[in-house]
C-alpha cells in the first residue's frame, strides 16, 4: 500500500510539473472526527482526507481526474479514484469516456431515477454528496437540440453498491431464526458484453418546466438474498440457512420534473421497475424467507422548495409500491418516507445553520441531522453536527433508520478547499 | 431594446444625450431603464466584501449576458474562492414585468442543475451588501418618482429623484438617486429601510466607455447601519462579441467556461 501511495504521489508531482499552469489543480484537505454518544463514546470515524481534482482543457477536449486518499490513525491509507475521464466536445454533441459519476433526476438525497452511478454506503447515507456515489467506467454521449438533450450511457462492466464491511457499525445483517452461512460465489457479474448496462435519457429546460424521461436495462445494484435451508439426509429439519447474494437484471423507465409555481419550486420524480426479486416466506419451510417472487414496483416522490423570510425549506414525500402484491413478501406493500430541510445563513453567509432529516413513516423511525458551519476564511470551514437515529420501540420492525438507534453521534469536520 | 443588466446595479448603467429640462421623475428613470447597452456583454467581476471588523473576503466571477427576443439571458461562473469554484448560475429574465425570472444553479458537488425560486429578491447576493433586487432591473412603473431638487455632486450637475414603491411589501421604503444631467449616469443612490432609516448608500468610483456604451466599472455599496461595505469591480469588459445563444444552456452550466 505504501508503494502504491508513493507511485501515486510521483504521478501527481510529475503531472503537475509537466503541465505547468495549464493543469488546474483543486481539491480539499479535511479532518473528520465523530464520537458515538452511547456509553462507549467510541469514535465512529477519525479520518483525514486529501481529495484532488485535476483538470486540463484544450480547445475541444479535456480530461478530469479525482483521486482521493483516506487516512485513519493506525490503519493503512486508503486510495481511490472517484473519477477519471476524457471529454470530447463537438458542435452539438459531447462524448465522455472513462470512470465518471452520472447523476440524474430532480430528487434530493433519494435514488429513484438516479441509479446510473452506484452508491457507496460504507457510512450508510452520511457521506457528502460527491462521496456517496462511486464512479463507473462508461461511455456517455450527449446530443443537444436547443434546450433539449438526448443522453445515452453504456456501462460495459457492472459495479454494485459498496456495502459496509462486516465489522463496521453500519453493517446490517438480517436476523434469522437459524444460523446462517454466507456464500458469495455467485455475487460477481462476469465482465462480458451481454452483461453490460445501458441507459437513455431525454431532458429539456424551459421557462415553464424542466423535465427528464429515462429508461434503462441494468443490474440491480442491491443483490437479492437467495436463502436455502441446510438439511442433511438424516435430519430433514433445517439446521441452518445458506445466504447467497445474487444480482438480477432490472428494466426501468421513469422521469422527473421541476417547475416554479407562485414562488415555490415543485419537483416530482418517479420510476417503474420491472423484474425485481422479492424475498417471501415459504409456508412449506417453517415460514422461512426462502422463496423469491418476481414483481414490478413503482418508486416516486413529490417535493417542494420554498423560503420563509431568509430561511429556505425543502420537503419531499417518497413512496415505493410493490405491484400485484403477495402477502408472503417480506417487504411491506407500501413504503413511505419523508425528507425535510431547513437552511439559514447569518453574518454575511459565513455562518450556516441547517437541519436535514429522513423520516420513515411505516416504522416511525428517523435520521435527524442538525449542523452548524462557519467559514473562518475563504475556503476554510468548520462544521459541527450530529446524526440522531430515532427508533420507535413499539414498532414491530426497527426500520432503515431505527436500526442504527445505537449509532447516534456528534462530529466535527474541518475542511480547507484550494 | 431591453437593457443588459450585467452584475452592476441597475438604474445607474446608462448613457445618452437627452437633456433633462421638462422631464418628470418617471421620464428620467425611464431613460435610465431604456438606455442601450449593446446586444451582449462579457466581463470579469471581483467582489470585495468587508465587514465591520475590517475583515475582507473576495469573490471572482466571470459572466456573460445576452439580449434575446423577449428579455435577457445571463450566466455567471464562480471562479473563487475554491469552495464555490465551478458553481454556475443562470438567469432568464423577461421584458414582461408580470413574468418572474427563471433561475438555475449548478453545484459541482451535486453534479446537477437545480431550478431555484426567483422569489427571494431580498436575499443578499453571495453574502455581499447587494440584494438580488439591487442587481436586477426594477421596472420604472413599480415606483412613484418625484424630482426633489437639482444638485452638484463630484463637480457634476445631477437631478435628485425620490422613488417610492407602489407595493408596500417592498424591502425599501424609498430610494433616492442622483442622476447626472448630460450623461444620465447615476452617481449615487440611497436606500431607506422599512422604518425610513437610511440603510445603504451606493456610489460610483469609476466608469469606462466601451464603444458607445458607458459601463460603471467600480461601485461601492455601504451598509451604514452595519458599518460594512461591498466593492464590485468589473474588468475585461467586451461588448457585442456575438455570444451564441447556446451559451445559456444546461450544457454550458455544467461544462464551465
Amino acid at each position: 500500500m505504501k508503494m502504491k501511495s508513493l507511485i501515486l504521489s510521483l504521478i501527481f508531482l510529475f503531472g503537475a510539473s509537466s503541465y505547468g499552469q495549464s493543469l488546474e489543480i483543486n481539491g480539499y484537505v479535511r479532518s473528520y472526527l465523530g464520537v458515538l454518544t452511547n456509553d462507549t463514546n467510541d469514535y465512529s470515524i477519525n479520518q483525514n482526507t486529501l481529495d484532488l481534482k485535476l483538470k486540463r482543457t484544450d480547445d475541444n477536449v479535456s480530461f478530469f481526474a479525482n483521486p482521493f486518499l483516506y487516512q485513519t490513525p493506525n490503519q493503512d491509507v486508503s486510495l481511490g479514484l472517484r473519477e477519471a475521464y476524457m471529454d470530447v466536445y463537438f458542435n452539438t454533441m459531447d462524448l465522455r469516456i472513462g470512470k465518471q459519476q452520472i447523476i440524474w433526476g430532480k430528487a434530493d438525497g433519494m435514488f429513484i431515477t438516479d441509479i446510473v452511478s452506484p452508491k457507496d454506503l460504507g457510512e450508510f447515507l452520511l457521506r457528502d454528496f460527491d462521496e456517496i456515489r462511486t464512479g463507473i467506467t462508461s461511455l456517455k454521449a450527449n446530443y443537444y437540440l436547443g434546450d433539449n438533450t438526448v443522453e445515452m450511457v453504456w456501462i460495459p462492466t457492472f459495479t454494485p453498491t459498496i456495502m459496509p464491511n462486516e465489522t463496521s457499525i453500519w453493517s446490517r445483517i438480517p436476523e434469522f431464526p437459524l444460523p446462517i452461512t454466507i456464500d458469495e460465489s455467485q455475487k460477481e457479474i462476469p465482465g462480458r458484453l451481454e452483461n453490460s448496462e445501458g441507459f437513455i435519457k431525454f431532458s429539456g429546460m424551459s421557462s415553464l418546466l424542466d423535465y427528464e424521461i429515462m429508461a434503462g436495462v441494468m443490474w440491480d445494484d442491491d443483490p437479492t438474498l437467495h436463502i436455502v435451508p441446510i438439511i442433511t439426509v438424516d435430519n430433514p429439519t433445517p439446521t441452518g440457512l445458506r445466504l447467497s447474494p445474487i444480482h438480477h437484471q432490472l428494466t426501468l423507465m421513469g422521469g422527473s420534473f421541476s417547475s416554479e409555481l407562485g414562488g415555490l419550486i415543485l419537483r416530482g420524480e418517479g420510476a417503474y421497475y420491472m423484474g425485481k426479486q422479492f424475498s417471501a416466506l415459504n409456508p412449506e419451510q417453517m415460514n422461512l424467507p426462502t422463496s423469491l417472487l418476481e414483481k414490478d414496483y413503482a418508486h416516486y416522490l413529490i417535493g417542494t422548495d420554498f423560503s420563509i423570510g431568509t430561511t429556505r425549506f425543502s420537503t419531499q414525500f417518497i413512496q415505493r409500491a410493490i405491484l400485484d402484491y403477495d402477502d408472503l413478501i417480506v417487504q411491506e406493500e407500501l413504503d413511505n418516507t419523508m425528507t425535510f430541510l431547513a437552511n439559514r445563513t447569518f453574518l454575511q453567509e459565513t455562518l450556516t445553520l441547517q437541519l436535514f432529516g429522513y423520516v420513515g413513516l411505516n416504522n416511525e423511525d428517523a435520521l435527524i441531522r442538525p449542523s452548524l458551519t462557519y467559514d473562518l476564511a475563504d475556503g476554510f470551514e468548520i462544521l459541527a453536527g450530529a446524526n440522531i437515529f430515532v427508533k420507535n420501540e413499539e414498532s414491530e420492525t426497527a426500520g432503515l433508520f431505527g436500526h442504527y438507534d445505537e449509532n447516534d453521534m456528534v462530529y466535527v469536520k474541518v475542511k480547507y478547499s484550494f | 431594446m431591453k437593457t443588459i443588466k450585467s452584475i452592476l446595479p441597475m438604474g445607474i448603467l446608462l448613457s445618452g444625450m437627452i437633456f433633462a429640462q421638462d422631464l418628470s421623475g418617471l421620464e428620467v428613470i425611464q431613460k435610465v431603464y431604456d438606455r442601450p447597452t449593446g446586444n451582449d456583454m462579457t466581463g470579469n467581476l471581483i467582489m470585495t466584501i468587508e465587514n465591520s471588523r475590517g475583515n475582507q473576503r473576495v469573490r471572482k466571477i466571470k459572466q456573460f449576458v445576452k439580449t434575446v427576443k423577449n428579455g435577457e439571458k445571463k450566466i455567471m461562473y464562480f471562479l473563487s474562492p475554491a469552495d464555490v469554484k465551478n458553481t454556475s448560475f443562470m438567469t432568464w429574465s423577461y421584458d414582461d414585468a408580470s413574468k418572474s425570472d427563471d433561475q438555475w444553479i449548478y453545484l459541482p458537488a451535486l453534479k446537477k442543475v437545480k431550478r431555484i425560486s426567483s422569489d427571494s429578491k431580498g436575499d443578499y447576493f453571495m453574502g455581499s451588501d447587494f440584494t438580488y433586487d439591487d442587481l436586477g432591473d426594477r421596472h420604472p412603473l413599480d415606483d412613484t418618482h418625484t424630482i426633489l431638487r437639482e444638485e452638484a455632486i463630484n463637480g457634476k450637475e445631477t437631478i435628485v429623484i425620490e422613488s417610492v414603491p407602489k407595493n408596500e411589501e417592498y424591502m425599501y421604503a424609498r430610494t433616492v438617486t442622483w442622476v447626472v444631467k448630460d450623461s444620465w449616469i447615476g452617481l449615487k443612490k440611497e436606500f431607506y429601510d422599512e422604518d425610513d432609516e437610511l440603510l445603504k448608500i451606493l456610489t460610483v468610483d469609476d466608469q469606462q466607455s466601451f464603444k458607445d456604451v458607458i459601463i460603471l466599472t467600480k461601485v461601492k455599496m455601504k451598509n451604514v447601519q452595519r458599518n460594512q461595505f461591498t466593492i464590485m469591480e468589473f474588468s475585461d469588459v467586451q461588448i457585442d462579441t456575438g455570444i451564441p445563444s447556446n451559451k445559456f444552456t444546461e450544457r454550458m452550466m455544467k461544462r464551465g467556461i
